[in-house]
């Protein structure tokens, strides 16, 4: 620690990443990393709510407390599917990217020109719901754009994850994908207080609106130590190829000191329960994906586990949500996208549930700077 | 895992050498030089070096920065067709956050770095000159590559050039306000670029957080009240009956400083000299307001805050108030960009924990048995 600040105040020790502080209470979800759980609101563990629910049902769940009945629900369906255009600042938003941008920044952009308003407005569930609504024609549009292809418009009888694969490729899906791809909106909606959660939360803490939090989230999600990890995990398993090649790789790659993408947590101890429901359909989704994964998967384990046998070494989601959203059809560069497209859920139903009990979140930090006082040189004699 | 910190007020999330708020001893330090000791002289060129430097820059380093930032001013066309598609009563906070997006997607997921960080710095004055002469239905007008950031700022605003005083006046609003130690939205910025994500993710996620009330919305708060409470005479009366019904005085108050803001004293004085009407008024309700305050909580160390004086400067210049909170992100891009450049130097994730306070676990009823 540098002197100055020694005298100058008596200083809380730095956390580095905020490791173990808890900066907010939340019973929107929480991440039960010793267990391996996934508990989303109202109680639900994630492996008993994945197999039954929709992901409308799920975006209810999070933003109201308890799952909807049939009426709730058809109301919802209602809302988000009206909610599905572009108003005129996001069509202009859109078109005035060059068609080659990435899906991301496209959507950071869209979302934040679809959000521009006259005056600052408190978030609220019909924002919410309207947001939620607008992303998959945000990023089909994106993709198709990128393709040289016609924007395809919404189709208001389909649902969140039906729509969103009929605007990307402009026919109606098998229900095998549509099941893939909602399944993994479903597991994905939400998890504790993650890097794009908290944002969104800071830029709530000081009284903004939900736009501004939800393009914040944007673009902590982007980072490839977020939400780019299943772009990355689906990167190497394309390096390796097959399953028989996954050996050589591995080993090599360790040999250089590369991260294997795909494993490792901050708060999981054991297999993330996500991963495990994903590793089950990704057999079904991807079969050829899944034989090299799977195979990649136990050296991966094996090879970290030799080289740090105190760590608790696991599998995380990004491994094999890289496998399922694949078996969905969706391109790889679209995973970070249509991450968002799941989370924005969660990210709203933060924001929404921060109101009750609203405080700027503004830590300290700690000087390492220069002894403070010394005065500046006048220009001429520098 | 220790206990729920509500607004993580005194936990340490990072550290910096960029800038420390001494708020028991009311100074603001840039890079280890009080903030009293820059403000008089210093170019806002000069401040935003120091700031992405960590050293004050000699004259031919000054003079290669001031280039690339009048090199870095004209928007790409996708920005600028983007800005000219937004509805014209749009706030131009949220024009800002929109443009400084599409600004920025030619440099997806580089590493940040100085350039870039003067590239985005640039372009924030010519989005808001470009979008409040639109909003006149007047033409855009060019940046000047031979003015400095301050005179240019005003030149693309008004199609003319600002005489001296004011020129100077705006570049001392931005030295004053180009950082301000781990306040909401350069925390933001540092969650942000923990992920590894580009410099305009930090920056648009950054002027989202400047946007609230709380934070950076508070100038334009400060007129709408002196506006209302009209003149000196009439402060006290109302601002009594005010506080009773709960009102909350806008410009007073900080989690941080328990001495007079630094910055808000050369304000003041600033304010005095530019923007005498405003002055008499606002020196009346500060005045009033800290006693109400005090007589309240004579325990609560209670001092104006920097919104209080910007107001009155502000306006001297020229700006319109909806102006005000965006000419603050003008400023505090510079510092913004700084701690960014610091975090990702030495980066980690920033993921903190939280406490769950739902009902415990439970199974999920199937859709068909519910209602």
């Amino acid at each position: 620690m540098n002197l100055a600040s020694v005298h100058l105040h008596v200083v809380p020790e730095f956390s580095p990443g905020l490791e173990g502080v808890v900066a907010a209470q939340t019973a929107v979800s929480e991440v039960d990393g010793a267990n391996g759980r996934l508990i989303y609101r109202g109680g639900y563990l994630i492996e008993d709510l994945a197999p039954v629910v929709s992901y409308e049902e799920v975006a209810y769940l999070l933003w109201h407390g308890d799952l909807p009945d049939k009426a709730e629900l058809d109301a919802l369906h209602m809302l988000m599917a009206a909610a599905r255009a572009l108003n005129k600042a996001g069509r202009g938003a859109l078109m005035a990217t060059d068609p080659a941008t990435d899906p991301m920044d496209v959507l950071r952009t869209v979302v934040s020109a679809q959000g521009a308003c006259k005056t600052l407005v408190k978030p609220t569930l019909d924002q919410a719901i309207a947001l939620t609504a607008v992303f998959p024609t945000i990023v089909a549009a994106a993709h198709r754009r990128r393709l040289g292809h016609e924007i395809v418009d919404p189709r208001d009888d389909l649902s969140h994850a039906a729509n969103l694969l009929w605007m990307m490729e402009g026919k109606e899906p098998e229900v095998g994908r549509v099941h893939w791809l909602e399944s993994y909106l479903v597991l994905l909606a939400d998890h504790g207080l993650n890097a794009s959660t908290f944002a969104a939360r800071v830029i709530a803490s000081t009284g903004s609106d939900l736009t501004s939090s939800v393009v914040g989230a944007i673009g902590a999600l982007k980072g490839p130590a977020h939400g780019g990890a299943t772009l990355a995990a689906r990167t190497m398993l394309d390096k390796i190829g097959s399953a028989e090649n996954a050996e050589k790789w591995l080993r090599e790659a360790h040999a250089r000191h590369e991260r294997f993408a795909g494993f490792g947590h901050r708060v999981y101890r054991t297999y993330d329960p996500r991963a495990k429901i994903l590793r089950e359909m990704a057999v079904k989704a991807s079969p050829e994906l899944h034989r090299t994964a799977a195979r990649t998967e136990e050296l991966a384990l094996q090879i970290l586990h030799e080289a740090h046998p105190e760590r608790p070494n696991a599998t995380n989601v990004d491994f094999w949500a890289s496998v399922v959203l694949t078996g969905a059809g969706i391109p790889k560069d679209l995973f970070t996208c249509i991450f968002a497209t799941s989370r924005v859920v969660g990210w709203t139903a933060h924001v929404l549930e921060s109101l009750g009990d609203l405080r700027i979140i503004r830590p300290a930090s700690q000087w390492i700077g220069p002894e403070p006082g010394k005065k500046p040189l006048a220009r001429a004699k520098r | 895992m220790s206990s729920y910190v509500p607004g993580l007020e005194g936990i340490v999330a990072a550290q910096t050498a960029i800038s420390m708020v001494d708020g028991a001893n009311g100074r603001l330090v840039y890079r280890g030089y009080v903030i009293a000791d820059l403000a008089e002289d210093m170019s806002f060129e000069e401040v935003a070096y120091l700031l992405w430097y960590g050293s004050l820059p000699t004259h031919a380093e000054l003079d290669a920065l001031t280039l690339e930032l009048a090199g870095s001013r004209a928007l790409t066309q996708a920005a600028t067709t983007a800005l000219n598609a937004l509805p014209k009563d749009t706030d131009p906070m949220d024009v800002l956050r929109s443009v400084v997006s599409v600004q920025g997607v030619e440099h997806r997921l580089e590493k940040p770095t100085i350039p870039l960080a003067i590239h985005a710095t640039a372009s924030f004055p010519t989005i808001l000159a470009m979008f409040h002469r639109r909003q006149l239905g007047l033409e855009p007008v060019k940046p000047r590559s031979d003015l400095g950031h301050a005179a240019n700022y005003l030149y693309m605003l008004n199609g003319k050039e600002s005489s001296p005083e004011l020129v100077r006046a705006l570049n001392t609003y931005l030295v004053l306000l180009a950082d301000h130690g781990m306040n909401a939205s350069t925390f933001v910025a540092r969650v942000i670029a923990s992920t590894d994500s580009d410099l305009a993710s930090c920056l648009v996620g950054a002027i989202g957080a400047l946007k609230g009330p709380a934070h950076g919305g508070a100038p334009s708060a400060v007129m709408d009240q002196l506006e209302q409470i009209g003149t000196a005479e009439n402060a006290e009366r109302w601002m009594r009956e005010a506080r009773k019904r709960k009102v909350r005085f806008m410009g007073f108050g900080h989690r941080v400083y328990r001495t007079y803001d630094p910055r808000a004293k050369i304000l003041k004085e600033l304010c005095a000299r530019l923007n005498p009407k405003f002055y008499e008024l606002a020196s009346k309700v500060e005045e009033t307001a800290l006693q109400v305050l005090h007589e309240e909580h004579p325990e609560r160390p209670q001092a104006t805050n920097v919104e209080f004086y910007s107001a009155g400067v502000l306006q001297a210049i020229g700006l319109p108030k909806e102006y005000f909170p965006p000419t603050f992100a003008v400023s505090r891009a510079s510092g913004w960009t700084a701690h960014v450049l610091e975090q990702s130097a030495n980066n980690r994730l920033i993921r903190p924990q939280s406490e769950y306070v739902g009902p415990e676990p439970r199974k999920p009823v199937p859709l068909a048995e519910r209602g």
